[in-house]
């Protein structure tokens, strides 16, 4: 990206206020900069050239102290508003990227941009910490005291400003060759590096299955032997990385150089007075000084920026539509899916499905994974628009409406769903588990099996869970789920692999809560590997592979209507 | 993913401060190599040297040519303020490769330091520590002390050099001013970064725990983006991210004025020390103590004297940072070292076991009469270590031949059992013997010839299928290899893979399935010249029909590499094909709840009786359809 996106103000509000801030800093420390070198010239010239006292340059040495601690307050304020301006923008990009990354919903997230924007909201934008903190002052300097500098010495001596402005633009020319002839290679040892990085990390991993069978031994070698090799390759990317820096340290001090010889040589023939002299003396280095520090600042900041890119990236990938039409009441509606296909790099999963759900009718989804049994699912929820075919709701004396068309806050609060992962919130089991009255709550899980893991907590009802359900085994947090699923009122539960890490007696209890789901008249979709569970359903669908041949569809009554 | 209610990590919480040489001792542990350093901090010192040499030489000869001598008396020092520019350039180069190649060895040193005392310690140390962790501590964390050098250590070294030296040089000219520079360094090169650390570790301290709650809520709206939008609980989750930042902000604030005074100091003392010099340089010129020439030297040779302590504060807030990740190496090093909390075992004290003892051991028991190839296992204890243990009062016997399966709820410490009887685990009471021998008594070859265990998150190494099959015996052949394979029933499998038994898994076969990962395990514990094998759900992942026929396949007892059957103990969930094995387990609540054959439970257990039927019946119902 440029230096500084500006999309970066656009989504990072807070950013603004700090880049104000850091350019006013930068022209006042410019300011400051060029009236120190003229200060300490004009006191050294007058004190060495003159031999004048102490006392009559008293006012200039107290006018440099004044500057020095004006400058040195300026990078505390710097350094004071930095972290905070960084973490701010972050957490403002991060709750963008979030936010829009669940609006686009689960299926952009599953389309192999999930575990990016993954690392991106975890990780990833804290790179951006070193871009706003060290790099992008160092930017806005390079564009007020560089400048700023390079006048001053014009005005003070045109030829030392024509070697700095001479110099000045070979430095970006250099760097951009040292760039072309270095891409390819330094490519290659990247390469290298990290798949030497990566085989002893597997060696290390393996360890416990090394030891397992007995021969952890042998590999101790080749993990010496993989870490020097990962550090000869290291190094000779290093020693082509590190040019770009040594070019422009050469650069630079040898221009100052140059322009200490070139000074040195009109004031012996009395060109020059040695007070502009040291002046020009002071103020060269500082021309380069900011540029320097971008150029050491530019590998630190490169992470960040590059976070940056990828989060706008998804802030300006467009949200479909959400439907509008208010939902009926799914008690006595029909939710029907005909010939729905779904493209995915799997294939076509599901492909040419039809599906009939009804009140009080228990249906099972089967097929093996990958089949495309999640996204029927959230084909059936409007998660997802089916690529073929339709997904439509229909009451008895009205039009069938596409499901992609409801009014996603007037359906999905009539659905109870239980995914393959339970979501749950941290706080009390009572409040989280829901129900009207303890009666009903109680009932509830004696049917689920959740009384006995209740009765084992200390705190019974009113035991804190933490963030995900944390305190709980994971067939504890199935029946936490499931009691939930069975309490709430909404009409249609789908339920995705209810009895996924149950054993015997936990299955048992899911097939009895199926039951008296199906008996309160509800719709019930289950997603069933087990064929226990199959077993329970009216209506047994299965979503074939999709290499499956072309007839992949088959609804199957398994044991009548009841 | 990390759902598992995983095992207690020994890294001292984010909040706790390392003890005081936590990072010494890792440093140590790099084994740098002194003369590389002093070679690094020689070339960083000249480097910035130069630079300083730099500004002294043009401040001489700018101030000595306004008196008009001879062009000629400048000559060397204009060719000098040349050189020194060139110089710089070039030896701060080397400097930075000299500096890295240092770190990059010490960090292989580490590593292999690592690895070494990883596999020679205890092994329930490696077991406990949760892959990703593992990964971060061998991976992240060393680059982080690595990073110590580089950015700490030679640093560091390179500062105090070159102010001594600098100081020095200047003393020669007028000591007053190099008394003030002296001065102004230690402000700058040492109070600078020890209020920089401070400033960090007081962010740092109470950020961690915002950062970590903005990642979960980050995490767990992205990861449950659909169930969430469903049950409408974005909003919420959205509002616990915003509210962590915000606690994320103010807990940077409350460390930034620290930050900010350390960041003031550096720029103040270089201005300190240049007026200074002036202050008491003007009256030195007057009384003819000082060359007005030199005083030039002495005011602006300091301007270019800080670069090096420049570096020190944002050097000691990295350091502050590494110290973490050292006190998690060694957390990880500690419980690999220490001795075993139950000192069930030897009479002698809970030492390491001395494998010398291995063959008195093998002689003691040889002389008992104890069949040297089974386990035999007495009102044994399973657990980890420093937790209570999760099973009880196993009294079991495995010999070649001899099958038994181990069924019952999850979380009732099957796995656990497992790991125990490989010897793996220490015991948390009762006694195992491995063929006669106590497990400790063993080495780790002569306990893994004796059995070998496969648990289900086993490592899959990111190399051909090949030689992951030989990660059970180095010479397995191409042929042994196949038929491993099919008995594992992966031929299908294998003639599908592009190049055969040489294709390449990914990094932790992420491109192998769950199923056919399981069996992959299964193949290679069947390569293992072990008589004994313990295996952790081998059918999971399974449509129930492979299911079964794999498991009573595995029961039946594969033969042995001497040609005789092997004895096994198969961890499952299905019930129907346990009617294969001689003894079937059910364990439930801390202990052997029933034990029998499968006909015995069968008719005995309703339980048992409940869960078979209920598999058959919807078996049936499943051709039907």
């Amino acid at each position: 990206m440029t230096p500084l996106d500006p999309r970066l103000l656009r989504y990072a509000r807070s950013a603004r206020g700090y880049l104000a801030l850091t350019v006013g800093l930068g022209v006042l420390t410019a300011g400051l900069v060029v009236a120190q070198a003229l200060l300490l010239a004009h006191a050294l010239g007058r004190a060495a050239h003159d031999g004048a006292t102490l006392a009559s340059l008293a006012p200039t040495i107290g006018w440099l102290a004044a500057v020095v601690v004006g400058r040195a307050s300026l990078v505390a304020v710097q350094e004071r508003f930095a972290h905070r301006a960084a973490t701010r923008a972050v957490g403002e990009l991060r709750a963008g990227v979030v936010g829009h990354a669940v609006a686009l919903g689960p299926r952009w997230l599953a389309t192999g941009r999930g575990p990016e924007v993954v690392t991106l909201a975890t990780r990833g934008l804290d790179a951006l910490e070193p871009y706003f903190v060290r790099y992008l002052p160092q930017l806005v300097l390079s564009a007020t005291v560089t400048p700023a500098t390079i006048l001053v010495v014009l005005g003070l001596d045109w030829v030392s400003a024509a070697i700095v402005v001479g110099t000045l633009p070979l430095i970006p020319v250099f760097m951009v060759l040292i760039g072309r002839m270095t891409e390819g290679s330094s490519e290659r040892g990247l390469r290298a590096m990290s798949r030497l990085g990566s085989q002893v990390l597997d060696l290390l991993a393996g360890l416990p299955t090394l030891r397992a069978f007995g021969r952890e031994s042998g590999p101790a070698a080749r993990v010496r032997a993989l870490g020097d090799a990962h550090r000869r390759a290291t190094m000779g990317t290093l020693r082509i990385a590190f040019l770009s820096g040594m070019v422009l340290e050469l650069l630079t001090t040898l221009s100052v150089a140059l322009v200490a010889v070139s000074i040195g040589l009109r004031l012996v023939g009395g060109d020059l007075s040695l007070e502009t002299g040291l002046a020009v003396l002071v103020l060269a280095p500082e021309v380069y000084w900011p540029l320097r520090q971008v150029g050491a600042q530019f590998h630190a900041s490169t992470d960040g920026v590059a976070a940056a890119q990828a989060a706008f990236a998804v802030l300006e990938a467009p949200v479909p539509a959400t439907g509008t039409v208010p939902c009926p009441d799914l008690r006595d509606a029909t939710l029907r899916l005909s010939g729905v296909t779904v493209r995915s790099s799997g294939g076509r999963t599901p492909d040419g499905l039809d599906l009939t759900l009804s009140p009080g009718h228990v249906t099972a989804l089967v097929g093996p994974s990958g089949a495309g049994k999640t996204t029927t699912v959230e084909v059936l929820l409007g998660l997802l628009r089916p690529d073929e075919g339709a997904a439509s709701l229909s009451v008895p004396g009205a039009e069938p409406v596409a499901v992609a068309d409801l009014d996603p806050a007037t359906y999905w609060p009539q659905v109870a769903w239980l995914p393959q992962r339970p979501v749950l919130e941290p706080g009390p089991l009572r409040t989280l588990v829901g129900g009207a009255s303890d009666d009903e709550r109680a009932a509830a899980a004696v049917r689920t099996g959740l009384d006995a893991v209740v009765a084992g907590l200390p705190d019974g009802w009113d035991t804190e869970l933490g963030a995900g359900g944390a305190g709980l085994s994971v067939g504890q947090r199935q029946r936490v789920a499931l009691t939930r699923a069975l309490l709430s009122p909404a009409p249609l539960v789908v339920l995705d692999e209810p009895t996924a890490h149950l054993d015997a007696a936990g299955e048992r209890v899911v097939l009895a809560t199926v039951d008296a789901m199906r008996a309160a008249g509800r719709t019930v979709l289950l997603v069933a590997h087990r064929p226990s569970l199959v077993a329970t359903a009216d209506t047994v669908v299965t979503v074939a592979p999709p290499a499956c041949g072309p007839e992949p569809v088959a609804a199957v009554p398994a044991r009548g209507a009841r | 993913m990390t759902d598992a209610a995983a095992a207690p990590v020994t890294a001292p919480a984010p909040d706790e401060r390392p003890p005081r040489g936590t990072l010494r001792r890792a440093v140590r542990m790099l084994g740098l190599d002194r003369r590389r350093v002093l070679l690094a901090v020689l070339t960083g010192t000249l480097a910035l040297g130069c630079g300083v040499a730099l500004a002294a030489v043009s401040a001489w000869l700018i101030t000595r040519a306004s008196q008009m001598p001879p062009v000629l008396q400048l000559s060397i020092a204009t060719v000098a303020v040349r050189t020194f520019g060139i110089g710089r350039g070039v030896l701060r180069y080397l400097d930075r490769l000299v500096s890295h190649d240092v770190a990059l060895r010490g960090m292989t040193n580490l590593r292999t330091t690592l690895y070494g005392r990883l596999a020679a310690g205890r092994s329930e140390a490696t077991l406990r520590v949760r892959r990703g962790d593992l990964l971060a501590r061998v991976g992240a964390d060393v680059d982080a002390v690595g990073d110590v050098v580089v950015r700490g250590l030679l640093p560091a070294g390179v500062a105090l050099l070159l102010g001594a030296g600098t100081v020095a040089a200047m003393a020669f000219f007028w000591p007053p001013a190099a008394a003030a520079l002296a001065a102004c360094l230690v402000l700058a090169g040492v109070g600078a970064p020890l209020l920089a650390a401070r400033g960090a570790r007081i962010a740092e301290r109470r950020a961690a725990s915002a950062r970590a709650d903005a990642s979960a809520a980050a995490l767990t709206a992205l990861d449950d983006a659909g169930p969430l939008l469903v049950a409408g609980g974005v909003e919420r989750r959205l509002r616990e991210l915003r509210d962590a930042d915000r606690r994320l902000a103010r807990a940077v604030d409350s460390g930034a004025a620290t930050s900010a005074l350390a960041a003031g100091i550096g720029i103040l003392a270089t201005g300190l020390a240049a007026t200074a010099a002036l202050v008491t340089g003007i009256p030195a010129v007057r009384s003819g103590a000082l060359a007005p020439v030199d005083l030039a030297v002495v005011v602006l040779t300091p301007l270019a004297a800080f670069e090096a302590t420049g570096m020190l504060p944002a050097a000691a807030v990295a350091v502050q940072r590494s110290r973490a990740a050292a006190a998690r190496i060694l957390a990880l090093l500690d419980s690999a070292d220490a001795p075993a909390p139950v000192a069930s075992v030897a009479p002698e004290g809970a030492a390491p076991a001395p494998v010398a003892a291995t063959s008195e051991a093998l002689a003691a028991a040889a002389a008992a009469g104890i069949d040297d190839a089974g386990i035999q296992a007495r009102a044994l204890a399973c657990g980890w270590p420093g937790l209570s243990p999760v099973l009880r009062d196993v009294d079991l016997d495995v010999v070649p031949g001899r099958s038994v399966a181990v069924v019952g709820p999850s979380g009732a410490g099957k796995t656990t059992l497992l790991l125990t009887l490989a010897g793996l685990l220490p015991p948390a009471g009762g006694t195992l013997l491995l063929g006669g021998v106590e497990p400790a008594h063993l080495s780790p070859a002569d306990r893994a010839g004796r059995v070998v265990v496969t648990t289900e998150d086993a490592h899959v190494f990111g190399t051909t299928v090949l030689e992951n099959l030989r990660v059970a015996r180095g010479d397995v052949t191409p042929e042994e290899a196949v038929a491993a394979l099919a008995a594992a029933g992966l031929d299908g499998w294998l003639t599908a893979l592009p190049d055969g038994l040489d294709t390449l898994l990914g990094p932790d076969a992420r491109t192998v399935s769950g199923g056919e990962r399981r069996r992959l395990l299964l193949a290679r514990a069947l390569l293992a010249p072990a008589p004994l094998l313990l295996v952790d759900e081998p059918a999971e992942h399974l449509d129930p029909d492979t299911a079964d026929a794999l498991v009573t396949s595995l029961l039946a007892g594969p033969a042995a590499p001497d040609g005789g059957r092997r004895g096994v103990v198969v961890v499952t969930h299905r019930l129907t094909p346990l009617a294969a094995a001689d003894e079937v387990l059910w364990v439930e609540s801390g202990r052997i709840v029933a034990r029998g054959t499968h006909a015995e439970l069968s008719a005995g257990l309703l339980d048992y009786r409940e869960a078979v039927r209920r598999e058959r019946v919807t078996a049936d119902q499943r051709e039907r359809a």
